[in-house]
């Protein structure tokens, strides 16, 4: 009971050992501290971890496409082109009134792969294209990396043909792989993380433009590439 | 460590802080305004390959050519084509909203089905097409073998001359039943007076664009007469933005400030009925100041002076009745038009270049008056405005070949025979082809209906005929009713079964002679989409449904299916040549050129001219005046009959039995004499107590409602004003004068009654509505469809009380005497 007396005039006498002025409760900073401290772990970890897994889906592509394979010209002949660009083209086309037709429609794929009896190949996945889309006559529901919101308007020609642009500038490399990469999709939003960026932070260093598909990463570009005028809104939100 | 109240605040604080530093409330505000902008109602345009496909709009007698802008598969928008001749890229309303009529599943039959639940609850359930035609077949095989083939009647709303038409009433007879009907238009009443008049029922051909001044009496302009995007392309040039271009006045004369009313520059108001006495006033004070065309009316008429009979009596021509009858004076006390205006209009007619007077009532999908019709082409006759440039033509009609004779067999020959239950073509009603209104009555008066089975096709007779309801309840009476409607209309909601037609942007169709156009024109609209639903084209359901019902029938429609008959057809124009097939619209098919313009069919056999037809649509030729009058009409006289011979022959003919009297009494003829046989004037006998019905009633169309058979895509009531339509109540308009009797004002509610319903309305106070009308506008009232039509006005057919018409025998149905009850 002495000990907690307290009085201001006895600056020295403390239940604290001395250390501190004894009218400081260490033993209640600490807990403030530590649980404050659990606290803000917690909300670290909720907001850097658990929140970015529970806001993305992952969802694979209905069909496992091989890019590398079909373009390896030692096994599938009819991809037209010399450079990469054109063998982008020779399936994601433009139009006769340069719209650009996107990802290829069924008659793309069938022009080989016509016969759902007889598979070109010996992968699982190609008997399951046969089986369920050629044979049904089913379009494939892809799903896509680069959908932008409608607010936005995109000109593929503008940027492929006349600003000579590499595909994979933008989409990345996609010719290399042997798998469609995982479509990870906000819930919230319905667009791909392949928009918004993989990382989580949204801040970028050192990024490519392959890494996210931004307003501000499309007008960093324009600037970079001279190209300031393309800046103004309505270029882009008619 | 406990945890104590502290404590957890410590940590909550701690979160929250934390919270801050990581990405999540950032971007969950972000996402979350991205979130709001893609809720699922938001419309979104969608992506994909974009198309044009041309055709040619079905929706009414118009024709007018069509894009239609599609992405992938879906059709996204429909637009006038330049390309075509009838429409130099413009298009109505109702042809604009064409694509909520294919897309609206709720307003659609999904494919065959038959009735369930009561008769007109609208309960259906599915079938395959087998047991559809089975069960259609199996009943008119039955009728058949019981010798009863006449107890099936057919409804048909196709335009006379199409080829889906012609199949129907060739299966009518194939069956063995003289019960083919056709819904009355514009379209009769033109081809009767014109067989009077003209001798041959030649397509009404007006040359507006070429008229210098267009004399309109009732036909409503820009209300949808005629083709709609041609009228309005006319009305274009005809108010060129350059005053110095305009050279058309136009004079709408009708009883109420319609749009086009309001737009001309003239508005004349006779009272509603009398436009055919305004017409022959005209005519009197031409022949007065003698600026009638005399090279005309001496050498190529009949019945304009007076004769002297076989038996030496004199007999008093045109001349002397309109002389005798139709002043100035006289006509002002018949129409309510001041004499100085009628002697101001036969003026501007006269010292125009090309004037033209035509002839309507509103959009054409009404009947007009036969007496009517001819007293306005009267005026035309005297002016010498036939076949002269800017007036009305005379071009034959176009040389489609005729389906194949048959012969049917002898249950149906025996089936021919018996009488129609319309009696149209009896002594009552000798030219008419069908007459719908007395077909219902005929129903309504017997005690059993002698008619078994109903086939309804491309008709909504429920809701369009202006009988004050008598063909609602004739079809009560019907045992057995099919329709081939693709929409759930009124009278399909009444139906048994159901043979649903393909939309008509999903079918391949002939549309012959757009009304009112003064060159041949062949329209051949095809399929723009797959058909969404189980249907099929009507034509070849026809087809396939005689088939079903037997061999006898089959061996009439030796065609594998509808486009084969329609080639069939076809084969007339590429046998008759000198068609084209495109359209460039700096060389217009009305621009008269003496030697031709230039243009030579490009094809060079059949098969070619019907692909190039199916493409774009079109086989036309360009206008062509006759080289003269001689030979140019096929009346007993050779000539223009003012007073029709054909006419007095019939009446002489139907008083052999009786007497004259008796035979004008029976056609409906209140006058005696010459004046019978010549376009005039007759006051209807009502028939009902003035004293409680002191007000008429005259039902109107609007351009952007539909009043027909086809539904009004719902974006249209987007277009409907507040005082025509408030939440589901119609308004009617009638003059401030007319209202204040009554104590309305704006927006109150009020009864009207005729003799045979009432509605509930609520008042429009409109200063160009005549005074002692009412008018109420068709369109309204539907009680079928889908939740945009249902339930949202009330039908003006539903009180009319029609009075026949004069030996045409339809209905008189713009003066129904009506009473006016505050609510």
């Amino acid at each position: 009971m002495k000990n907690q007396s307290n009085s201001a005039e006895n600056g020295t006498q403390s239940s604290n050992g001395g250390l501190v002025p004894k009218w400081i409760n260490l033993s209640l900073i600490v807990q403030d501290v530590s649980f404050f401290g659990l606290g803000l772990i917690g909300a670290l970890i909720v907001g850097w971890a658990v929140f970015p897994a529970i806001l993305y889906s992952k969802q694979p592509q209905p069909i496992n496409f091989n890019h590398a394979l079909h373009l390896d010209s030692e096994v599938v002949d009819g991809i037209e082109g010399d450079t990469p660009e054109e063998k982008c083209q020779s399936c994601h086309s433009f139009r006769e009134d340069g719209s650009f037709a996107g990802i290829p429609k069924l008659e793309k794929c069938t022009e080989c792969h016509d016969d759902p009896e007889s598979p070109l190949g010996e992968t699982p996945e190609e008997k399951a294209f046969l089986v369920d889309y050629v044979g049904h006559e089913k379009e494939v529901p892809w799903l896509v990396y680069s959908k932008q919101p409608d607010c936005v308007y995109f000109s593929h020609i503008a940027h492929v043909k006349m600003g000579k642009m590499a595909c994979a500038a933008c989409h990345g490399n996609f010719a290399g792989n042997e798998k469609l990469p995982l479509y990870v999709e906000n819930r919230l939003t319905g667009y791909s993380i392949n928009i918004w960026g993989k990382n989580i932070s949204g801040l970028y260093l050192n990024k490519t433009y392959a890494d996210r598909m931004k307003m501000d990463d499309c007008a960093q570009c324009h600037t970079e590439k001279g190209q300031e005028q393309n800046n103004a809104c309505f270029v882009c939100h008619k | 460590m406990k945890i104590t109240r502290r404590n957890f605040i410590a940590s909550v604080v701690g979160g929250v802080a934390g919270i801050q530093v990581t990405p999540l409330p950032w971007k969950l505000t972000d996402d979350v305004a991205i979130w709001t902008q893609n809720w699922p109602w938001v419309p979104v345009p969608s992506t994909g390959a974009v198309t044009e496909e041309n055709t040619v709009c079905n929706l009414c007698p118009g024709g007018c050519g069509i894009s239609v802008r599609k992405i992938d598969e879906r059709a996204v928008k429909i637009e006038g084509r330049t390309d075509y001749p009838i429409n130099p890229g413009g298009i109505c309303p109702v042809g604009m909203g064409g694509l909520q009529l294919l897309y609206d599943d709720d307003m659609r039959f999904p494919g065959p089905m038959k009735r369930v639940g009561a008769r007109g609850e609208g309960e259906f359930v599915n079938i395959t097409w087998g047991e559809a035609y089975d069960i259609l077949a199996g009943r008119i095989t039955t009728l058949r073998k019981a010798g009863k083939p006449e107890a099936i009647a057919a409804v048909d709303g196709n335009v006379a001359g199409t080829t889906t038409s012609l199949l129907i009433e060739r299966f009518m007879q194939a069956v063995g039943s003289p019960n083919y009907i056709k819904p009355a238009s514009i379209i009769d009443t033109y081809e009767t007076g014109n067989l009077l008049m003209l001798g041959k029922s030649n397509p009404m051909a007006y040359d507006l664009e070429n008229a210098d001044y267009v004399l309109s009496f009732g036909a409503g302009l820009l209300e949808g007469w005629g083709a709609p995007g041609r009228v309005m392309n006319a009305w274009g040039m005809w108010h060129d933005a350059n005053p110095a271009k305009r050279k058309t006045k136009v004079v709408q004369i009708e009883s109420r400030a319609s749009n086009t009313a309001s737009k001309a520059d003239f508005w004349v108001a006779p009272r509603p009925g009398t436009d055919g006495a305004l017409a022959l006033g005209i005519v009197h004070v031409l022949i007065k100041k003698g600026r009638i065309d005399g090279r005309f009316v001496n050498g190529f008429t009949y019945g304009f002076n007076d004769l002297t009979s076989t038996e030496g009596q004199n007999q008093p021509g045109f001349k002397t009745i309109v002389l005798k009858k139709y002043s100035p004076a006289q006509v002002e006390r018949i129409t309510g038009v001041d004499a100085k205006t009628i002697i101001a209009l036969a003026d501007a007619f006269s010292k125009a270049k090309a004037p033209v007077a035509i002839y309507g009532k509103g959009k054409n999908n009404l009947n007009g008056s036969l007496y009517e019709f001819m007293a306005v082409q009267s005026l035309n006759a005297v002016a010498g405005r036939i076949n002269r440039p800017g007036g009305v033509l005379l071009p034959s009609s176009l040389p489609l070949s005729p389906l194949p004779d048959f012969e049917p067999d002898e249950v149906a020959a025996n089936g021919l025979k018996k009488p129609r239950i319309d009696g149209a073509g009896t002594p009552a009603y000798p030219f008419a082809q069908s007459l719908i209104n007395h077909f219902a009555d005929a129903i309504n008066k017997s005690a059993k209906s002698p008619v078994d089975t109903l086939l309804v096709f491309s008709a909504n007779p429920f809701f369009t005929v202006p009988d004050g309801g008598g063909f609602k309840n004739a079809l009560e009476k019907i045992p057995f009713i099919v329709s081939f409607s693709p929409y759930r209309d009124e009278t399909a909601n009444m139906a048994d079964l159901i043979l649903p037609d393909h939309n008509y942007l999903e079918k391949m169709e002939d549309n012959v002679w757009p009304v009112g156009l003064q060159y041949p024109l062949y329209g051949l609209s095809r399929p723009v989409v797959e058909p969404i639903n189980n249907t099929q084209n009507v034509g070849d359901v026809v087809i396939s449904l005689s088939k079903a019902v037997g061999d006898e029938t089959g061996s009439a429609f030796p065609w594998e299916n509808f486009e084969e008959a329609l080639q069939v057809r076809a084969k007339g124009l590429f046998d008759a040549g000198g068609g084209l097939v495109r359209y460039d619209s700096s060389n217009p098919a009305w621009k008269f050129k003496a030697f031709g313009n230039g243009q030579k069919p490009s094809y060079s056999s059949f098969d070619e001219m019907w692909e190039a037809m199916k493409s774009g649509g079109m086989w036309y030729r360009p206008v062509k005046l006759a080289t003269s009058w001689q030979g140019l009409f096929e009346t007993p006289s050779g000539k223009f009959e003012f007073v029709s011979q054909k006419l007095q022959q019939v009446i002489s003919e139907n008083s052999r039995q009786t007497s004259e009297k008796a035979a004008l009494d029976q056609m409906g003829i209140r006058v005696a004499g010459v004046e019978a046989l010549m376009g005039h004037y007759e006051a209807p006998k009502l028939g009902v107590d003035r004293s409680k019905y002191p007000l008429f009633m005259v039902p109107y169309e609007m351009i952007n409602l539909s009043g027909g058979w086809i539904p009004t895509p719902p974006f249209l009531y987007k277009t409907i004003f507040a005082g025509q339509l408030l939440k589901n109540e119609s308004f009617a308009a009638m003059n401030p004068a007319t209202a204040a009797k009554y104590k309305l004002h704006q927006g109150d509610r009020a009864v009207v009654k005729s003799p045979l319903g009432q509605l509930q309305v609520r008042v429009d106070l409109f200063e160009g509505a005549m005074p002692g009308r009412v008018y109420m506008p068709l369109g309204f009232g539907h009680t079928a469809y889908d939740e945009y039509q249902k339930g949202k006005g009330v039908n003006p057919n539903n009180i009319v009380k029609a009075l026949n018409d004069p030996v045409s025998g339809y209905p008189l149905w713009w003066n129904t005497p009506v009473k006016l009850i505050k609510v």
